[in-house]
């Protein structure tokens, strides 16, 4: 697994002139995104591709090889690479085990042919790999736009174009990533690998996982039992339809997802429903500490508090009234109309020099183990920057829904608290840091 | 898909608690199993499914005067049973799944297993304080815990069930689905009242 994520050496099959061709974007991807090791453009026909001598067939191994040929001449490539001794092979081609019974045939023969050598196999029907490497990325991918920003957010799918939505994600939120693994139709390497290398992997904090059907549930949950680092999982394909008819009321109230709800369980995972949802968790628990369930919900927005609010309750997480300390304070710096239950609405009329010390006393309160902040329209630096510091100086994990206020926005983002689309997700994104 | 009869499926079971039970092959030796039992009984024909909407469950029955008709309905054994009266029924079962093998479920049962679909998943054999936080999982958790001056379920005999019901997943490659529906409560003690195990052939 080390030879997939972290190569010293790759090779590109099926490397061509053609600039139309995803072999091409392969090499250019490989070679322009910053991949410090020895690359071989391996294709039969090309003297030089993108000024790299191309050889007909590896006359020396590297950790890995990357197979991006039509089908039909991607178990040459497999076998030549096994031969050469490549520790792995990633087969981004299509038209597998996707196919039918007679892909999957063949996409077995070539996993059988890679494990006889001792080659792992990635794929096929898969989108490659994208790893940082020293100061750049391995780009063993098609995907041509790279993260923006190292961090630690890696990512598992069995869908290539999820992958697309992943990056396209990540920089929209500002969000760091490590690693990035297209595990296509698993024919050698699943999921399940891929999780037991990235849980022992330094540069990754927390791992994403899009599923359509595990290949061995088991050995997931094993896996994810193992792992110390917080996993979020979202799952395709829990409707009704393709579910085998049920004889039982219980196999019928299963469906297909009762089991998978179960593996969560067992396995300590962050089911995310939606995209959004898995994105959110992602983000938040790339930012945040893991902490309790306790919630103070800190507004100056009556009506989007009471939102988050009931989506914290409905998610699990608990809102204690504050101590009477906090009370205390809070009447003293804000209006009498201010409401110190929970949540804490210190209202728009608190004068500016308020907001530091009455937020400080309500993230020092020990009835709260994090906060969800609400701002709506309430652009007052002091909100945000009292916020930004009593987040600093206890630790405690904050999310928060804020709208139209860039003052107090670009203080929550340098202090690295999540910003979420509305004041549901704000909640969600807290639940997912929340431990049971 | 081959469904087993009501008694073949408990058998399976093996030692879970039950209502006091007999399949019988004869009038008279339902007759005699009744006065045995000293009270009310129900009287169920045996091997049919859905029996209740094809009138194959008779409560409080005088046996005499059923067992041809329900012998006649089914496959000419009439299963008869102490009558139980309870405060709650559950729906415990299992079924096989694709990816992750053996499950057991534990929910809400009897008309409210089909309208309010509050049950909870267990990857099986489960693990310990696994049952106790499906529970609280369930919308129906105050139930479980003593609602109103009632009895708290006995959580050692529902995991007794559940364990049942994994075991033979586990045990037998054979059988996809198990309904253990209702697991009645009678002063809080759980009772296995009705059981079918589906296998693949």
């Amino acid at each position: 697994m080390e030879a997939i994520f972290a190569p010293r050496s790759v090779a590109v099959y099926g490397a061509s002139r053609d600039e139309r061709k995803l072999g091409h974007v392969l090499l250019r991807n490989v070679t322009t995104g910053g991949f410090g090791g020895r690359v071989v453009a391996v294709n039969p026909g090309a003297g030089e591709v993108l000024g790299l001598p191309a050889v007909p067939t590896l006359d020396e191994p590297v950790d890995l090889a990357l197979v991006s040929v039509p089908a039909a001449a991607a178990r040459a490539a497999v076998a030549d690479a096994a031969r050469a001794g490549c520790r792995a092979a990633i087969v981004l081609a299509s038209g597998f085990g996707e196919t039918g019974e007679a892909g999957q045939a063949v996409e077995q023969r070539l996993a059988a042919l890679a494990g006889e050598a001792g080659m792992r196999l990635v794929g096929p029907n898969c989108m490659g790999v994208v790893s940082r490497h020293g100061d750049g990325w391995l780009n063993g991918s098609y995907f041509w736009r790279l993260p923006e920003r190292p961090g630690g957010v890696s990512l598992v799918s069995q869908s290539g174009a999820f992958g697309g939505m992943f990056f396209a994600e990540a920089r929209r939120r500002g969000l760091g990533v490590a690693r990035f693994l297209s595990v296509g139709n698993c024919a050698d390497v699943t999921e399940s690998d891929a999780l037991e290398w990235l849980a022992g992997d330094s540069a990754t904090a927390v791992v994403g996982l899009f599923v359509e059907a595990f290949k061995d549930g088991r050995r997931f949950v094993a896996a994810a039992e193992r792992c110390e680092k917080p996993v979020v999982v979202l799952k395709a394909g829990k409707g009704r339809a393709g579910a085998r008819a049920a004889v039982s009321h219980t196999g019928s109230l299963a469906g297909r997802h009762g089991a998978a709800r179960a593996a969560f369980a067992r396995a300590g995972v962050v089911e995310a429903d939606t995209a959004d949802d898995f994105f959110d968790a992602l983000q938040a628990l790339a930012a945040l500490p893991r902490a309790g369930r306790c919630v103070a919900v800190l507004t100056v927005s009556g009506g989007p508090a009471v939102l988050a609010a009931d989506a914290a309750e409905r998610l699990g997480l608990r809102l204690p009234p504050p101590g009477p300390a906090t009370v205390r304070l809070v009447r003293e710096l804000a209006p009498p109309f201010a409401a110190a239950g929970n949540p804490i609405d210190l209202t728009p009329q608190c004068p500016p020099e308020g907001f530091p010390p009455a937020i400080a006393a309500v993230f020092d309160d020990p009835a709260f183990d994090g906060v969800l902040v609400v701002n709506c329209g309430l652009d007052v630096p002091e909100f945000g920057r009292g916020v930004a510091a009593a987040a600093r100086r206890t630790g405690k994990p904050v999310a928060a829904f804020v709208l139209d206020v860039p003052a107090v926005e670009a203080e929550l983002a340098a202090a690295g608290i999540p910003v979420l689309g509305s004041p549901e997700r704000a909640a969600a994104a807290y639940a997912a840091v929340a431990t049971r | 898909m081959r469904s087993l009869t009501e008694w073949e499926s408990k058998a399976l079971l093996g030692d879970v608690p039950r209502p006091r039970e007999a399949l019988t092959r004869s009038r008279a030796e339902a007759v005699a199993f009744a006065s045995s039992v000293g009270g009310p009984v129900v009287a169920k024909a045996s091997g049919i499914v859905h029996k209740t909407e094809h009138r194959g469950v008779r409560v409080g029955a005088d046996v005499t005067a059923v067992w041809d008709q329900l012998a006649a309905l089914g496959d000419g054994t009439v299963l008869v049973a102490e009558l139980l009266h309870g405060e709650l029924e559950l729906i415990a079962g299992g079924v096989r799944d694709p990816q992750f093998g053996p499950i057991v479920s534990i929910g809400l049962g009897g008309v409210a297993a089909e309208v309010l679909q509050d049950v909870a998943f267990l990857l099986a054999p489960t693990a310990p304080g696994e049952l106790d936080s499906a529970i609280a999982r369930l919308r129906s958790a105050p139930l479980f815990d003593g609602h109103r001056g009632r009895p708290p379920v006995d959580r050692g005999q529902l995991q007794r069930i559940l364990d049942a019901i994994g075991g033979l997943l586990a045990g037998d490659p054979d059988v996809v689905e198990v309904d253990v529906n209702p697991v009645l409560v009678a002063g809080g003690r759980p009772f296995v009242v009705d059981a079918l195990v589906v296998r693949s052939r």
